[in-house]
């Protein structure tokens, strides 16, 4: 051999290659342990996702869109803090017998905003379409969240009359497309949210595929039958913070300084973009971070654009803090809340309020484990099913479909989502009494330990059992 | 009746706005004066007010009108009328950007030109403008009309979803997904008759008519069901 550095010769005549092979291999013809190596791609970069990805491309010439959130591993949660409830430094609440506030109020500014929003709850129900959601899951949600005593928004399609009327507090929402925006519609409305962006696809507009735009939804965006609807991202009357400043003060003319106007924004900066929000006047500021859903979208910029919303909590209300606007402004975070625990963390983070999308639309049957068929014939099953753009969803939540829309009763449905919007409450109350509070709005950033250096170093929150934040 | 009249200056917007309003409401019209370019003046009037500003105005001027009548002396700021649902506002200097944006009825007059974005998001109602309009006007409109006796800038009605932008005079390009079309002698007449209404004569030119090519309006040559795959 070539390679017989050593010259060596065993004193015994050398080894048949047959009885060097230990032949327990799977294939015969090959080595014994290396099969296996052929089967399992151990890239950690061609993925079998990476390589289906590219095969996608390849034949499509486009990148994959779809609907529902991130499906990124990478993103920190709220799992990572625990409390620390009240022992000896601190006095915990009898959980059963004393009482603990939750009322909460938005936009609470004597003579900009007469009617500031009061929820008896510090969640409420976070904007989506209609287009996006079916008529009959956009009432489902506000008679739900009317029972829990808090309200619901828009979304981008326009104001539902079903939800108006369901909704006792109703937000409407202004998008760039602006589609059915009037002063009769503006005045209807408890509040007002202007969009700057969102945390599922921060920095780019809606899309509703031609499935969903049907005739009551292409009539409400004045769109053409069955397009496939992509919305603008720029404002197109106002651009900067400044005009921003007047497109505020033209709503409460519109409106007589009557409700609260929101401005929403991914969180992408949330430093910067919270601080120049409130100083352009808006009475309250909703983050939503990247865990944030949506009924379409590109897939890549779910899972790469925006930070997630556990890190953006502390950086928004710290900005408050720096331009003398807590307590004045209010801070809505929103993006992937999935329980009350989560909301309660929020809270304690910082929030003023919390709002949920996609855990409401859980409450509603979304993903429930019915019609199996349907589900598979998407490629799916009931709890992994993320179809929202297909328009086909089974259990007639995000569809325009009559045939699947009646599957949604929407007595069942509001009763399910103002049961979940309270054991979500308690959830909060439970954990505000452990720690001693008697508002939920007295959690606080002491109440929390981080569990992980990131968790500390997001947030800033100190790491638990050493008590000190992770920093740099 | 005898006309209110209104002083702007330095005073609070807020305060300006109610007295239009309560002139309004109480069936008089009003005339404002020292206006200063002062932004949204005259925002959400309804039906039976009429209001005329002696100089110019800033932004948002008779947004929300769902029924008033306004006319700016001169000249308005960023998005005169926008989300205007009925009723007519009439500038009678130049319009800055995005005049008429997302408007759904009523009629907007700008007698010189109009800046970029004229008309954008537009969701019905129109639009008439005796100078030209400036570059991405009729951006992604819906609906409505958009009448421009001087022509238009670069990327004329990009991304129309419908709707028309009628030209007196070319356009320096037009936008993605349009197409110019021949129009009838009727809605030549409608456009004519429109023009005679605001008390313009026929003009003599070749009108040009915009529309969309409708290649936007689905995923180009993909078909819905490719969707569905992830």
């Amino acid at each position: 051999m070539a390679d017989d550095l050593t010259h060596y010769e065993f004193p015994f005549p050398p080894a048949a290659e047959d009885s060097i092979a230990m032949r327990d291999g799977a294939n015969e013809n090959r080595p014994a342990g290396v099969p296996e190596s052929y089967d399992e791609g151990k890239s950690p970069r061609w993925t079998p996702k990476a390589i289906a990805d590219v095969h996608a491309m390849a034949q499509l010439g486009r990148y994959q869109l779809r609907g529902f959130n991130t499906f990124s591993t990478r993103m920190p949660t709220f799992d990572d803090l625990v409390f620390v409830p009240a022992s000896m430094t601190r006095l915990p609440l009898e959980g059963y017998r004393e009482s603990c506030e939750t009322e909460t109020v938005l936009g609470d500014r004597p003579g900009l905003v007469s009617n500031p929003i009061r929820l008896a709850i510090p969640i409420y129900v976070a904007s989506m379409s209609f287009g996006a959601l079916s008529a009959s899951a956009k009432a489902a949600l506000g008679y739900g969240a009317s029972k829990a005593g808090t309200m619901t928004c828009t979304g981008e399609g326009g104001m539902l009359e079903d939800e108006r009327e369901a909704s006792n507090l109703l937000v409407y929402q202004i998008t760039p497309s602006r589609y059915m925006l009037d002063l009769e519609h503006l005045r209807m409305a408890d509040g007002i949210e202007l969009v700057m962006g969102q945390g599922a696809k921060p920095g780019t507009g809606g899309v509703l595929l031609g499935m969903k735009v049907s005739e009551r939804v292409a009539r409400m965006r004045s769109l053409p039958l069955g397009v496939d609807q992509r919305s603008t991202v720029r404002h197109p009357d106002f651009l900067g913070a400044d005009d921003l400043q007047v497109k505020i003060e033209e709503l409460r003319e519109a409106t007589g300084y009557k409700i609260p106007i929101f401005a929403k924004i991914g969180a992408t900066r949330p430093r910067y973009d919270v601080a120049i929000a409130a100083k352009a006047g808006a009475d309250v500021v909703v983050v939503d971070g990247t865990e944030g859903g949506t009924g379409a979208s590109p897939e890549m910029l779910l899972d790469h654009t925006g930070i997630p919303t556990m890190s953006s909590v502390r950086a928004a209300r710290e900005a408050l803090d720096e331009c003398g606007k807590s307590g004045e402004v209010s801070l809505v975070i929103a993006g992937g809340i999935r329980s009350g625990v989560d909301a309660a963390k929020a809270l304690a983070l910082g929030a003023d309020a919390i709002m949920i999308g996609t855990a409401a639309l859980m409450a509603l049957g979304c993903n429930s484990p019915r019609y199996f068929k349907e589900y598979e014939a998407l490629g799916t099953s009931p709890g992994r099913c993320h179809h929202c753009h297909t328009g086909l969803c089974p259990v007639g939540i995000t569809t325009q479909e009559p045939r699947l829309e009646e599957r949604l009763d929407v007595a069942g449905a509001a009763e399910r989502v103002a049961r979940f919007l309270t054991a979500m409450t308690m959830e909060i109350t439970l954990l505000a009494k452990a720690c001693g509070k008697s508002s939920v709005h007295n959690l606080e950033v002491e109440d929390l330990r981080a569990m992980s250096l990131e968790a500390s170093a997001f947030t800033g929150v100190s790491l638990a059992g050493i008590d000190r934040p992770f920093t740099w | 009746m005898t006309e209110i009249e209104i002083e702007v200056g330095a005073r609070p917007i807020r305060e300006i706005n109610e007295e239009i309003r309560s002139a309004a409401a109480a069936g008089r019209s009003v005339v404002v004066k020292d206006t200063r370019s002062r932004h949204n003046l005259a925002i959400g009037l309804g039906e039976g007010a009429r209001v005329r500003f002696e100089g110019s105005v800033g932004y948002y001027c008779g947004g929300l009108n769902c029924g008033a009548r306004v006319e700016i002396g001169r000249n308005a700021g960023w998005a005169v009328g926008e989300a205007m649902s009925d009723g007519e506002i009439v500038v009678n200097g130049y319009a800055g950007m995005s005049a008429g944006t997302s408007m759904l009825g009523g009629l907007l007059h700008i007698r010189g030109d109009a800046g970029p974005r004229c008309g954008v998001a537009m969701k019905g109602g129109d639009i008439v403008v005796e100078g030209k309009i400036g570059y991405l006007s009729g951006f992604m409109a819906h609906a409505g009309r958009i009448v421009a006796l001087g022509g238009a800038g670069d990327a004329c009605a990009d991304s129309l979803w419908g709707g028309e932008v009628w030209l007196g005079a070319s356009p320096k390009s037009l936008g993605v997904d349009t197409c110019e079309v021949e129009p009838d002698p009727d809605e030549v007449f409608e456009i004519e008759s429109l023009l005679a209404s605001r008390g313009l004569g026929k003009p003599e030119v070749d009108w040009r008519k915009i529309v969309s090519a409708q290649r936007l309006w689905h995923f180009q040559s993909r078909d819905a069901k490719a969707w569905l795959m992830i």
